[in-house]
């Protein structure tokens, strides 16, 4: 069932990049999401971020993350509206509450926390972009040039993991069996059940690392020093899709340097649209963020495109 | 000068007194291929382990004697230079795959040993076109099937380039036809590229008689060893259970030829006896059951999750005093059936009853456990106490029963008294699973159903749980078993099962299933196929067929 939230071989175009042009991609995208907190900024990161999660194949999967998202901010919208003073049009005069005072709610706090929200917003579908986009194999492979003893525990635990949850189901199966009710008994009973589960599994793993390190010293590891398997080529779609990340994230620099990109909620809200070149450099950061995905519409609709990349 | 040299090897494992080897002398040559078997416990893992060096460097312990490859002490070479020559491929593939994805788990040896990148690209290019394995470049580890993640190991350890390949119980987890493809790889690297094997195996069914030598251990000690002729006379003379079927109803009809194939025991038993009237065992009437079956299931589908129909539209009934062996490939869904049957996974369509009751209706789950006990395929996952009673106990505590010399009755019944005080974890596999058994049947269930029971025991282990199982049904209880041993299905069994793809492809008496199916069959069955039909093991064999004339025996 959670198998569709995580990286699944699809032989698509983004999946094919480089992993670090991947990620450097996802990492400018994440990067924006943090600093720009202007709302079209934000909604057209999201449009952007949306789009290479469609080109993925994944929008069933995002849509869990939709809903997740739009139930935090929900949640932000209520809290920063009734906490935050800032703002000077008050849309709601609530009652008066004992050590806080009067309970005031603005327009502007309530669009504060519509921004975060839709910032949250941004930060998930990123995160979903990056399980569909990117396996995890191949960071692990990247992160293995420079740390290569990381990236194998890292490695070990991505593999342990679901076999873990795994014997986890196994044993709480096995134990039902023997007569356990985990729903029975008071918290105190049924967390001394959970502690028998947690027990076996640990007594299993541990026999079964020494095993892991048994097969693992057969192979040669720690016999001296190692060398480097490259498994992914550096293609012309690589080289297009990193510079156009790293001229995205330049352009978005120089503008919040010049601050484009933020807007002011407080204490009145600004103007959403205020001079053109804000929307110039928009158009321009969504534009260049677009590159892998007019590419994938290329590679996947255009034999000419797809010989040249 | 040969490969291996071994003079005089003893060898204790930390913290034993005993050792696990002792006195072994022996001699390896190059491009054999060798089979060592012999019971759990005899030290067959132990001396593979010497020969990949993992013995003492990676164990330590105590190590006497001397073990020479290619004319060098192996404690003079260097890690690196033991793994660029042997490889070592184990039981469970789970556990020595490191990688994620498959083209990585292949690299990381490569890796290990330092070599040039185009090198690597080559290896790796090379052993995923050999062994088939180039469609699943980036497939995930955790989603190989059972036979793929052996491959995936053996793909792994190939890769290195080692001039000795050993193979430590590399099919005990595969189903039979996943185990003979195996086995077939195995044979094309001894045969075409000349790679030394050192294969240690309990199925000799599978693998007698491709090896060239075979050495029998017990004990720690070398018992005897030949050519798998000449290990076949010896065992069949002795009695000894470590020889294929075949070879063992040769032997005991008192031959002094005894073949180790299929084909060669089909042409001897053409010469030798005469051809029975045929199908002695499948006139036998079926079991006509009048009274109420013990569990009943009606139209039962299940699906997972992820969408996959694990059980589709199964229809069956089980009866006090049956033993039903359920047989199938990896994935065909025994086990999500076995689960289903134990009220641990509920149908999605369909109903299951248990003595006319349905779970949480008129059966208590209380109630459903009590009366079905369940053994999943890992003994491990049950064994948590300081003590094999208290393992027992547990259960015992768990359904409200007391014990009135029950714990006494179920250790002596699987002989496990010697083990009343000790760790259930520091037991050995076959006696894991026993207390796991143990655990279940403490409780005395109308239906015991088994995962894989039989998995990593020996002939002797396996003959005595089969007895044991036997011994239950006689008492009024119906036991429901998956295995991929055919041999002990048609031993024990008085029902089998068949299953693929989630449906029941076949059910029926035992005789009457594996006598029609061709590779669910047992040796002796492919043997006396079209000459006695209906006869599945040795014993049956030596009670129906007849010499063809008297002064053709050639002994007894």
């Amino acid at each position: 069932m959670l198998d569709r939230f995580f990286y699944r071989e699809k032989g698509l175009f983004l999946q094919s990049l480089h992993p670090l042009s991947a990620l450097t991609y996802i990492a400018v995208l994440l990067v924006l999401a943090l600093v720009f907190n202007h709302p079209l900024y934000l909604l057209g990161l999201l449009a952007v971020t949306v789009t290479a999660i469609k080109a993925l194949d994944g929008i069933d999967a995002w849509k869990t993350f939709l809903r997740v998202s739009l139930g935090a901010a929900f949640v932000i919208v209520i809290v920063n509206a009734i906490t935050v003073r800032a703002g000077e049009t008050i849309i709601w005069h609530g009652p008066y509450i004992p050590v806080f005072g009067r309970l005031n709610v603005s327009l502007e706090a309530v669009c504060y926390g519509a921004d975060m929200g839709l910032r949250l917003l941004d930060i998930m579908s990123i995160f979903c972009l990056y399980n569909f986009m990117i396996h995890p194999d191949r960071i692990l492979d990247l992160l293995s040039r420079f740390s290569f003893k990381s990236a194998l525990v890292l490695s070990l635990a991505a593999r342990m993991f679901p076999t873990m949850v795994s014997r986890l189901d196994s044993i709480k199966e096995v134990q039902a069996a023997r007569g356990v009710d985990f729903n029975a008994g008071t918290l105190k009973e049924k967390m001394g059940k959970y502690v028998v589960l947690m027990k076996i599994l640990l007594l299993t793993s541990m026999e079964d690392s020494m095993e892991t390190a048994e097969a693992m010293y057969a192979r040669a590891f720690g016999s001296g020093k190692r060398s480097h398997y490259v498994r992914d080529a550096w293609r012309p779609r690589d080289s297009v899709c990193l510079t156009a990340s790293l001229l995205a994230m330049g352009v978005a620099m120089y503008g919040w340097t010049k601050g484009l990109g933020t807007f002011s909620f407080y204490p009145r809200l600004a103007y959403l649209i205020d001079g053109l070149t804000g929307i110039v450099l928009l158009f321009a950061v969504i534009f260049l963020l677009s590159f892998p995905l007019i590419l994938s519409w290329g590679w996947h609709n255009c034999p000419f495109i797809k010989s040249k990349i | 000068m040969p490969l291996y040299q071994i003079k005089n090897l003893t060898y204790f494992y930390p913290n034993s007194r005993k050792p696990a080897l002792k006195d072994i002398d022996m001699i390896i040559e190059e491009g054999e291929f060798l089979l060592i078997a012999g019971g759990s416990g005899s030290g067959k893992s132990s001396l593979a382990r010497v020969l990949a060096g993992l013995i003492p460097g990676f164990y330590g312990g105590r190590i006497g004697g001397s073990v020479f490859f290619r004319g060098k002490d192996i404690k003079q070479l260097d890690k690196r230079s033991i793994a660029r020559e042997v490889g070592i491929v184990f039981q469970d593939p789970e556990k020595q795959l490191i990688m994620t994805s498959v083209e990585a788990e292949i690299a990381f040896g490569l890796e290990n040993l330092g070599l040039p990148r185009q090198e690597m690209a080559r290896r790796i290019a090379e052993v995923m076109s050999f062994l088939g394995l180039a469609e699943l470049k980036r497939e995930f580890t955790v989603k190989l099937s059972g036979g793929q993640k052996q491959k995936l190991a053996l793909a792994a350890v190939l890769a290195m380039q080692p001039s000795v390949l050993i193979l430590d119980e590399p099919t005990s987890q595969l189903d039979p036809v996943a185990a003979e493809d195996f086995l077939n790889l195995v044979k094309r690297l001894n045969e075409d590229i000349g790679m030394t094997v050192i294969l240690i195996e309990q199925r000799l069914e599978r693998c007698f008689h491709i090896a060239d030598r075979i050495v029998l251990m017990e004990g720690g000690r070398i018992r005897f060893e030949g050519t798998p002729e000449q290990v076949a006379r010896w065992a069949a003379q002795c009695g000894e259970p470590f020889i294929p079927p075949v070879a063992r109803f040769f032997g005991k009809a008192g031959l002094n030829t005894i073949p180790v194939t299929v084909k060669e025991g089909r042409r001897m038993l053409r010469e030798k006896f005469k051809p029975s009237s045929g199908d002695f065992y499948l006139k036998h009437p079926g079991v006509v059951h009048e009274e109420e079956p013990l569990l009943r299931m009606e139209r039962v589908w299940f699906a997972y999750p992820d969408g996959r129909e694990a059980l589709q539209d199964i229809n069956l009934q089980f009866f006090a005093g049956e033993l039903v062996a359920v047989l199938g490939a990896n994935g065909a869904g025994k086990s999500t059936l076995l689960k289903t049957m134990a009220g641990l996974l509920k149908p999605g369509r369909g109903r299951v009853m248990l003595m006319g009751g349905e779970p949480g209706s008129s059966v208590s789950r209380k109630a459903w456990n009590s009366c079905v006990g369940y053994l999943s395929q890992n003994p491990s996952d049950y064994l948590f106490q300081d003590t094999v009673e208290e393992e027992l106990l547990y259960t015992l505590k768990n359904f409200g029963i007391s014990p009135n010399g029950v714990v006494d009755e179920i250790m002596d019944k699987l002989s496990l008294q010697d083990f009343r005080h000790a760790n259930p974890r520091d037991l050995s596999c076959g006696e894991r699973q026993k207390v796991a058994l143990a655990s279940v049947m403490v409780t005395r269930p109308k239906l015991l159903l088994l995962d894989e029971p039989t998995r990593g025991l020996d002939y002797r282990q396996k003959a005595e749980m089969g007895k044991v199982l036997l011994d239950y049904c006689r008492q009024g209880a119906s036991v429901v078993l998956t295995t991929h041993d055919v041999e002990f299905a048609a031993e024990y069994a008085s029902r089998v099962i068949m299953m693929f793809c989630g449906r029941i492809v076949c059910d029926g008496p035992t005789h009457q299933v594996l006598s029609e199916s061709i590779f669910y069959s047992t040796q002796i069955g492919r043997m006396c196929r079209g000459f006695a039909d209906g006869i599945l093991t040795p014993e049956e064999a030596l009670a129906v067929l007849k010499p063809a004339s008297p002064g053709k025996r050639e002994r007894k």
